[in-house]
């Protein structure tokens, strides 16, 4: 599982402007809906359900949130940094401002954690998060997210 | 001058056999036999016809120090023993100390008056010889196969093993009593059933207000009478043999007594616990191995080749039919299911107390006296053989031991003289322990201080703690222990590269079927209507730690925060390694494989 196979270079944005957790995770279901062709307002559902029985920010600035639609043939990504850091829930209570949004198909089970899994290591690198957080544009954060995962292996 | 350099053998010898009982325990732990096992062989070693050629025949001797360890491992027993955790294991205790110890007497009397070929009576004190566990092997097997078994099973087989020696006891010396008279109590069949079910009930009652009175006697004095600190635990240890003794003196079960009294005083708030616990520890080691030897020294194995094979069927049987139909007798009432029957049945230990009340035949003179101890001590070898080894593995395979892995802990406990309400605990802190992986501290417990590269540092300066501190605590007594699990290493829940605590944190209400639809988990059918909560409560009985940890399918969900017993928050690691994943379907398999054979 690689980021560059769910990751798409248009899928990335830098600067996402959003005042608190809802509205970023509507504009990160704007962004996947475009991607992915399915119904924004479907997406922002999935998505939300999931932060209800749990936050998605795992601390240090990072929120991974996630979830399942039927309608997917395989898994899309999306990736934000946000201009300002909003409050997100995180389990150490910092504001957020890395968001990585992963949606699966409903059959995908292994690979869906496997993906979770991979992101989650990626975000946990402190030089990695200082890099994106220092990236100038939206094809600086693509090559970062994708090239990091070419050296590594 | 002759009399002292007797005295100086026997002291060496016995230093040495000590000392090569303790040197044998390195060996057995790391083939897994059980330890009592070596202690006996090594007895034997040391006997008559082993290399030792130590020709020991004192029964007397052998009675005295057997009586003695006895007791005091049965107080050790009572005094670890949380009352709470008796619950609901007291009534089917008592059934199999009673009901089930005269069934499986009855059923072992009957075969072995068809083996031996000897009269009824003398087959039926036979069974009475082998019919109790003994409290000394089950209490040290359960524990030292760093397995913990559900908390009911736990505590049905070890109270059970604690006061059934009363009924044994009294059964073979009843026995020894009407052959010595020639039957002639045999006349008036109910009047001297009738007498001895009084004089049961008797000696039973005798022993528990024994127990009772001793204990709180015992609690009282320890706290509010100053000593000198080295003497807490003597003193403990004498008002134990004092207690056994004393309620012996006046007809009652002393075994009983001391388990009661133990009970009691390690249920109440105690002066010195820290040193208690120790010292007591270090006594039932010595009672342990000391008794063992001497049972071991006192055969002669030559003797025991005539009788080999008739005792090993008659141990077979036990094994096999007569235990078990008793456990199913006694067990059944109070719903106990099949695989706990199972294993009831399967840990019936039998050790020390046997050979001991097959000396009661010799000591009073019963003819063929010989054959008795013999036999006694066949079965004892073939169940510490069969069962002691196999022990772990039953309670895996029955699935009646907690899916967790039991480190022992690290823990320094100081006693602060003064008070009972506090205590301090230190431990060395682990890379792969909770508390270094976003474990958190209860509020219950005040740091006291670090030691840090040799040098106390105070918790203003300390900060965070870092690998290779060791970290003390001011806690209440009660709840000390709770911390080794903040402390102790965690190694497999660092298998893979992934947090210790998983990537995302749920609370403990959350339910198990809506994390099941996002991170594909495999939910039995149990299972579906549980939240987080529930079911780290039906799976670690009630008292779920930090760091438990459960696997569903590829994730695995782990206790992060728990209060009152309650998992209030626990992490999900989302991938386990490859390796992992095979063993769990190849397990899976198994099981699914052992339902359509219709084993669970």
């Amino acid at each position: 599982m690689e980021i560059r196979d769910i990751l798409q270079p248009e899928a990335v944005v830098a600067g996402l402007k959003a005042p608190n957790k809802k509205q970023a995770l509507q504009e990160l279901a704007r962004h996947a809906a475009a991607v992915t062709g399915l119904n924004e307002r479907k997406i922002f559902e999935t998505v939300l359900e999931r932060e209800r029985l749990g936050t998605t920010g795992v601390g240090s600035g990072i929120a991974i949130p996630h979830g399942k639609l039927p309608e997917l043939t395989r898994l899309y990504a999306v990736f934000a940094r946000l201009e300002k850091p909003i409050d997100f829930d995180a389990i150490d209570e910092q504001p957020v401002d890395l968001i990585f949004l992963l949606l699966a198909p409903e059959s995908a089970g292994a690979d869906h954690l496997k993906a979770l899994a991979r992101v989650s290591r990626l975000l946990r690198d402190a030089s990695m998060c200082e890099k994106l957080r220092g990236a100038k544009t939206a094809d600086g954060l693509y090559l970062l997210l994708t090239q990091t995962e070419a050296q590594a292996a | 001058m002759e009399q002292i350099a007797v005295v100086n053998v026997v002291l060496l010898i016995s230093g040495l056999l000590v000392l090569l009982g303790i040197a044998s325990s390195l060996i057995a732990t790391r083939f897994g036999a059980p330890l009592l096992l070596v202690f006996l062989v090594l007895g034997m070693l040391a006997g008559e016809d082993g290399p030792g050629h130590i020709a020991f025949s004192d029964y007397r001797l052998t009675y005295l120090i057997g009586s003695l360890a006895l007791a005091i491992i049965l107080f050790d027993g009572g005094l670890r023993t949380n009352l709470t955790k008796l619950r609901g294991a007291v009534g089917p205790a008592i059934a199999m100390a009673t009901v089930g110890v005269i069934t499986t007497a009855g059923l072992a009397g009957a075969v072995a008056t068809y083996i031996f070929d000897i009269p009824y009576l003398q087959g039926l004190l036979l069974g009475a010889i082998v019919a109790s566990t003994d409290a000394a092997a089950v209490f040290f097997m359960l524990h030292a196969g760093g397995i913990q078994l559900r908390q009911r099973v736990g505590a049905v087989i070890e109270m059970e093993s604690a006061t059934n020696d009363p009924v044994a006891v009294f059964m073979t010396a009843i026995l020894v009593e009407i052959i010595l008279a020639h039957g002639a109590m045999s006349g008036g069949g109910v009047e001297t059933a009738i007498a001895i079910a009084g004089r049961l009930t008797m000696e039973a009652s005798i022993g528990l207000v024994g127990g009772l009175l001793g204990g709180f006697a015992a609690s009282w004095t320890l706290n509010r009478i100053n000593l000198p600190g080295g003497l807490h635990p003597l003193l403990v240890i004498a008002t134990a043999v004092v207690i056994f003794s004393l309620t012996a003196v006046l007809h009652g079960s002393g075994f009983l007594a001391v388990y009661v009294a133990g009970l009691i005083l390690g249920n109440r708030p105690m002066r010195a616990a820290a040193s208690i616990v120790t010292v007591n520890d270090a006594a039932t080691w010595l009672c342990q191995i000391v008794m063992f030897l001497v049972l071991g020294l006192l055969v002669s194995p030559t003797r025991l080749l005539a009788v080999l094979a008739p005792a090993a069927i008659l141990s077979a049987f036990l094994i096999i039919f007569a235990r078990p139909m008793a456990v199913w007798l006694c067990l059944t009432p109070f719903k106990f299911s099949n695989s706990e029957k199972g294993f009831v049945s399967w840990v019936g230990l039998r050790g020390a107390v046997s050979i001991f009340l097959a000396a009661i035949p010799t000591l009073s003179g019963v003819p063929g006296a010989d054959l008795y101890f013999n036999v006694a001590f066949v079965v004892v070898i073939m169940s510490l053989i069969v069962q002691g080894w196999s022990l772990t593995f039953a309670a895996r395979k029955l699935d009646v031991a907690l899916p967790r892995v039991t480190a022992p802990a690290r823990r320094v406990e100081l006693d602060l003289p003064g008070q009972l309400t506090l205590e301090m605990v230190g431990y060395p802190v682990a890379s792969s322990s909770a508390i270094m992986n976003g474990g958190t501290l209860p509020r219950w417990a005040r740091p006291a201080f670090v030691i840090r590269n040799e040098a106390v540092v105070m918790p203003a300066e300390s900060g965070a703690l870092q690998v290779n501190d060791t970290a003390y605590y001011l806690a209440p007594p009660a709840r000390a222990a709770q911390l080794d699990t903040l402390f102790a290493e965690h190694t497999e829940l660092l298998s893979t590269d992934e947090p210790f605590f998983g990537e995302f944190l749920f609370d403990g209400t959350v339910p198990l079927k809506e994390l099941a639809g996002f991170y594909a988990l495999n939910l039995g059918p149990a299972m579906a209507d549980m939240t987080i909560a529930a079911l780290f409560s039906s799976r670690f009985d009630d008292s779920p730690e930090v760091g438990d940890h459960l696997r569903m399918g590829t994730a695995v969900i782990v206790a992060r925060e728990v209060s009152e017993g309650v998992v209030t928050r626990a992490g999900l690691q989302l991938a386990a390694s490859p390796e992992d994943a095979a063993v769990s379907t190849v397990r899976a398999g198994f099981s699914r494989l052992r339902r359509l054979v219709g084993l669970r």
